[in-house]
């Protein structure tokens, strides 16, 4: 069948081809003047009169020439389910261009159709499309690496020589337990730092599992750090959509991690007036890392705005607020005020290391602020509105006039 | 990145521009764009203004293309943000990913810049044959990309439909099979060229070829197909759409067009009918071709029709622009038999009519919808998920029963925002001078403010606000709690005379509220009831503008309608109300 097919497409080509020859001729009919300006070849083509005219319905016989079996096969199934006929769209999809992923797993399918709107279709299915590009440039790399890695064994094999050392190499399972002695240390003497698990209802899925990876992250930095915080989970339940998300990242480990989980509030566990609720909502500035106090993050990742979440649970509770002054130290540029929790625990574990405001907010993404504030702030907001006029374009007149009120006239005159 | 794309087309327009006449580029894009589901802000009119005098008017609403060059820019701005503009071609084979996110954007950013590039490739004026476009294809920067590239710039710059076949032709051939992209893109130069045979065959082809299509491909066809003969064949493809996924409301929109194209009214209301069943909200053009197409008839249940859509407009506040609004009257002066006469007016703050002298209803809610608006308002602004966002229980309580004890108040003020309105003074010299002020007008004031403005400090003396004490009753709310939802509560509790002082469009209070009809009473009660601050006073004294006494939306006595409408030519923003009026009445024959 598909052989005969094959012939029947060829036959029609052929057929087209000679069909477009005979009618040659009418090409010299096209008025001169209307000359390409595409490129010299075509020019040189033009001139040439033994080109054959072109058959421009051609392509609808290809087209169809195919088809006449296809069609039959197709007509079969007249009932497809939705999860089928959504497959077949996305499928087309891909081929007009949008961003959907190549492969897509029966439940991905089905929380895509579950999606409430068009949009949040197209975004879930970007998400996952970014998502399957990442696994995909990963992998290569991956496979790249190991290229590299065989060919410069290869090289190494031939001119092998045993090396002598006087040290024992140390492996990442003996650091690991460099780390946890660390960490068991300061779950005994060390400074306990909460982090609220009671957001879970003020966020979707997606955000939980972000939440969570940060929280990882954040783990994870502690654990290396020199002198490691005594992290506690409050509020937190088992089963919750947290503890489900732990599971998949820590898998066996979950129950061995040196952190204190509880269910209880911080506020049972902890004096009240030692705890400090940290959010950026609050209208008190951290002014020093005080060793004494138990600092509290709240466990929420916000992609929908969602502002005063956590100052109200501290509200609520009656506690100390404090927000990191990153007003005072960065000349703010964009982006909101609130940061990630691996970005608060670097913060966090810095002071508590250094006391030196500096160095701990240098883990403030940089491409929220401009630079550090090193001269009064009054001089650094003139200069801003210089720039700002500057960018602006105002008027010269005005903008040589605050020139020369904030520079001294010597400067001006010179 | 997109800046530099938008300019380096530009040139190219331009220079294109003065080279030879084409069809408007903008044009065919905004097509294009439209078609693949991008949306596109109401569309703009151009026409002249008509005189209030003038009765019959000499408009043909298809004759709205003529685009002023100024015009252009603007719709071409528009069309660089389809959601799929960044991400449409990733070839995974051309990049090379780096580790961190950043970087990835990045890539995919240069390499839209890239295409934009492309994009700028010449496609011929004439057919090509075979081996002209392989030539061409070959002394293209990527050649795995051309037909793509070469397709895009043929609906942008309108090429003839023979230069896209003889490059079909030329893929078929070689290739034995043409992608779906490609047809697609093809389709949309049929579609933009009205060329109906054409467009009959590609879904043919395309019906055969694949089992289902995706919208893009549907959307082309339904417009393709309703501006032709062949218009009922866009209704047989609507339902098809229908059984995939919820129709756009563009489909619905060329295909209530084309029934009342063809005076198929009834069919046009079934459609308009399905779609509001469907919560799409009808396009304004969908509601002009309704008054368009049905002008002249005489139809009772078609008349119903029309009134339920200027009810509908009523119901949801919205604005006719004034296209539409000519085509309402047009159509209310041709009913047969009925004399409707249409006069364009400016209604005065008082809320009368100046052409029949008619009192416009006023913006008092009912009893039930006031009762409602207050419970939703405690609800879900002050309460919302959690009480302590914006106040706390206690503080809510003690403001509670502070109002309770002092009610009625003729006027509640936004201490803080009013103490700013003019940045030179001191903030409590402001509020001091707007207290007074409003004294001369109201008996009992309520002034709302925070704690900190009792300290006494270089803004806030503690002799002037002991003075504004013995005018106007204060309350002081936390230094950290919101003091707008005391505002509308105090308002609302003190009852439907009592009004309130603040510049704030308390958006974000309206944006708690959860369903529409609350927000549109919410919306309705604000223009009664808030008093704003007039900027136009100037100078020393402080001035304000009272509330608009009547209410700003399509309403009717059975014999007259008054229907505000937008002027095209000035911006309005959402809180603006539109001050031009069409008065129609009915005028009684006396003889």
């Amino acid at each position: 069948m598909r052989a005969a097919n094959m012939l029947l497409k060829k036959i029609v080509r052929c057929s087209a081809f000679s069909f477009s020859i005979q009618h040659g001729m009418k090409r010299d009919l096209f008025p001169l003047s209307r000359t390409l300006i595409l490129s010299p070849c075509l020019k040189e083509d033009n001139s040439r009169s033994s080109s054959e005219k072109v058959d421009l319905d051609a392509w609808k016989k290809v087209m169809k020439s195919g088809l006449q079996d296809v069609s039959e096969t197709v007509s079969e199934p007249k009932e497809i389910s939705a999860l089928a006929a959504a497959r077949e769209t996305l499928e087309l999809w891909r081929l007009v261009g949008r961003a959907v992923p190549e492969k897509i797993s029966e439940e991905q399918l089905k929380a895509f159709i579950e999606c409430p709107s068009k949009s949040a279709q197209k975004k879930y299915l970007k998400f996952l499309h970014l998502k399957e590009l990442y696994k995909k440039s990963n992998k290569r790399k991956m496979d790249e690496k190991r290229e590299r890695r065989l060919e410069t064994q290869e090289g190494a094999s031939e001119t092998e020589e045993p090396k002598k050392n006087p040290f024992v190499c140390l492996w990442s399972s003996s650091m690991d337990k460099a780390y946890n002695w660390r960490v068991a240390q300061s779950m005994i003497f060390g400074q306990p730092l909460v982090f609220d698990m009671s957001y879970e209802k003020y966020m979707s899925v997606r955000e939980v599992a972000n939440t969570v990876r940060q929280i990882v992250l954040s783990e994870g930095c502690n654990r290396r750090s020199v002198d490691p915080f005594h992290i506690h989970f409050c509020n937190f339940k088992d089963d919750s959509l947290y503890h489900k998300e732990f599971i998949k990242y820590y898998r066996g480990a979950w129950d061995k991690l040196l952190i204190t989980v509880t269910d209880q509030c911080y506020t049972n566990i902890f004096p009240k007036d030692k705890l400090v609720y940290l959010t950026a909502d609050s209208p008190k500035v951290m002014k020093t890392f005080d060793h004494n106090k138990i600092y509290i993050v709240g466990s929420i990742v916000d992609k929908s705005i969602k502002t005063g979440v956590s100052l109200a649970q501290a509200k609520r509770l009656g506690l100390e607020t404090a927000a990191l002054p990153l007003e005072k130290y960065l000349l703010w540029n964009s982006g909101a005020k609130n940061l990630t929790l691996d970005q608060m625990m670097h913060i966090l574990l810095t002071l508590k290391d250094t006391g030196d405001w500096k160095k701990a907010l240098e883990f403030v993404p940089k491409r929220k602020y401009c630079g550090f504030v090193n001269k009064p702030m009054h001089e650094l907001k003139k200069t801003l509105n210089l720039i700002n006029m500057l960018k602006l374009g105002k008027r010269p007149e005005e903008l040589q006039k605050r020139f020369a009120n904030n520079y001294p006239k010597r400067l001006t005159q010179k | 990145m997109a800046l530099f794309s938008q300019s380096c087309q530009y040139g190219l327009q331009a220079l294109l521009w003065k080279s030879r006449v084409f069809w408007p580029a903008s044009r065919c894009r905004q097509l294009f764009a439209a078609s693949f589901g991008i949306p596109k802000r109401d569309k703009v009119s151009y026409f002249s203004f008509m005189t209030s005098s003038s009765t019959a008017l000499p408009v043909d609403p298809q004759g709205t293309d003529a685009c002023p060059a100024k015009k252009r820019s603007e719709i071409d701005y528009e069309e660089e943000k389809g959601w799929d503009e960044d991400t449409q071609e990733i070839h995974e084979g051309k990049l090379r990913f780096s580790s961190s996110g950043g970087a990835l954007k990045k890539q995919l950013m240069n390499h839209t810049v890239s295409r934009h590039k492309f994009a700028t490739v010449q496609p011929p004026e004439r057919p090509l044959c075979a081996e002209e476009w392989s030539r061409l294809r070959e002394s293209f920067q990527s050649p795995e990309l051309f037909e793509e590239v070469m397709f895009n710039s043929m609906i942008r710059y309108n090429s003839p439909i023979d230069v896209a076949k003889s490059l079909l032709t030329h893929v078929a051939k070689s290739n034995g099979d043409i992608g779906y992209n490609l047809l697609v893109k093809y389709l949309a130069l049929c579609v933009q060229q009205g060329k109906t045979s054409e467009i009959c065959d590609m879904y043919d082809i395309l019906k055969i070829r694949f089992k289902t299509l995706e919208s893009g491909a549907y959307n082309l066809l339904i417009r393709g197909l309703s501006n032709s003969d062949q218009w009922r064949m866009a209704l047989t493809l609507l339902e098809e759409v229908k059984r995939v996924t919820v129709p756009s409301r563009s489909n619905y929109e060329s295909c209530i067009k084309a029934a009342g194209r063809h005076q198929e009214m009834t069919l046009a209301c079934e459609l308009y009918h399905e779609m509001l069943a469907k919560d799409l909200v009808p396009t304004l053009d969908v509601l002009q071709a309704l008054f368009d197409h049905s002008r002249g008839m005489k139809n009772s249940a078609l008349q119903k029709e029309l009134f339920g859509i200027l009810l509908y407009l009523r119901e949801n506040q919205v604005y006719p622009h004034k296209t539409l609004m000519r085509s309402i009257k047009l159509w209310f002066e041709s009913i047969p038999g009925e004399n409707w006469k249409g006069h364009l007016t400016n209604i005065k703050d008082s809320g009368q009519c100046p052409v029949c002298s008619h009192q416009l209803e006023d913006s008092e809610l009912t009893e039930e919808e006031y009762n409602n608006l207050r419970e939703r308002i405690i609800r879900d602004v002050i309460h919302g998920t959690d009480t302590f966002r914006k106040t706390s229980p206690q503080e809510f309580e003690a403001f509670q029963t502070f109002v309770e004890n002092r009610l009625p108040f003729d006027i509640v003020i936004d201490g803080l925002n009013i103490s700013h309105i003019m940045p030179r003074k001191v903030q409590c010299e402001n509020l001091f001078e707007a207290v007074n002020c409003l004294a001369k007008d109201y008996a009992r004031l309520l002034v709302l403010g925070r704690k900190h403005m009792l300290t006494n400090s270089s803004n806030w003396k503690r002799e002037v606000m002991k003075e504004m004490q013995n005018k106007a009753d204060f309350f002081f709310a936390e230094n950290i709690s919101e003091d707008d939802a005391f505002l509308l509560y105090a308002t609302l509790r003190s009852g439907k005379h009592c009004k309130f002082v603040t510049r704030d469009f308390l958006r974000d209070h309206k944006a708690c509220l959860s369903d529409s009809v609350t927000r549109h009473l919410f919306r309705k009660w604000q223009r009664g009831h808030q008093i704003v601050f007039s900027s136009s006073a100037g100078g020393k004294h402080i001035k304000f503008l009272p509330a608009c006494s009547y209410d700003c939306v399509v309403q009717t006595t059975g014999d007259t309608w008054h229907i505000p409408y937008k002027d095209t030519f000035e911006e309005k923003y959402s809180y603006e109300i539109p001050r031009k009026w069409l008065c129609l009445q009915q005028k009684y024959r006396t003889t």
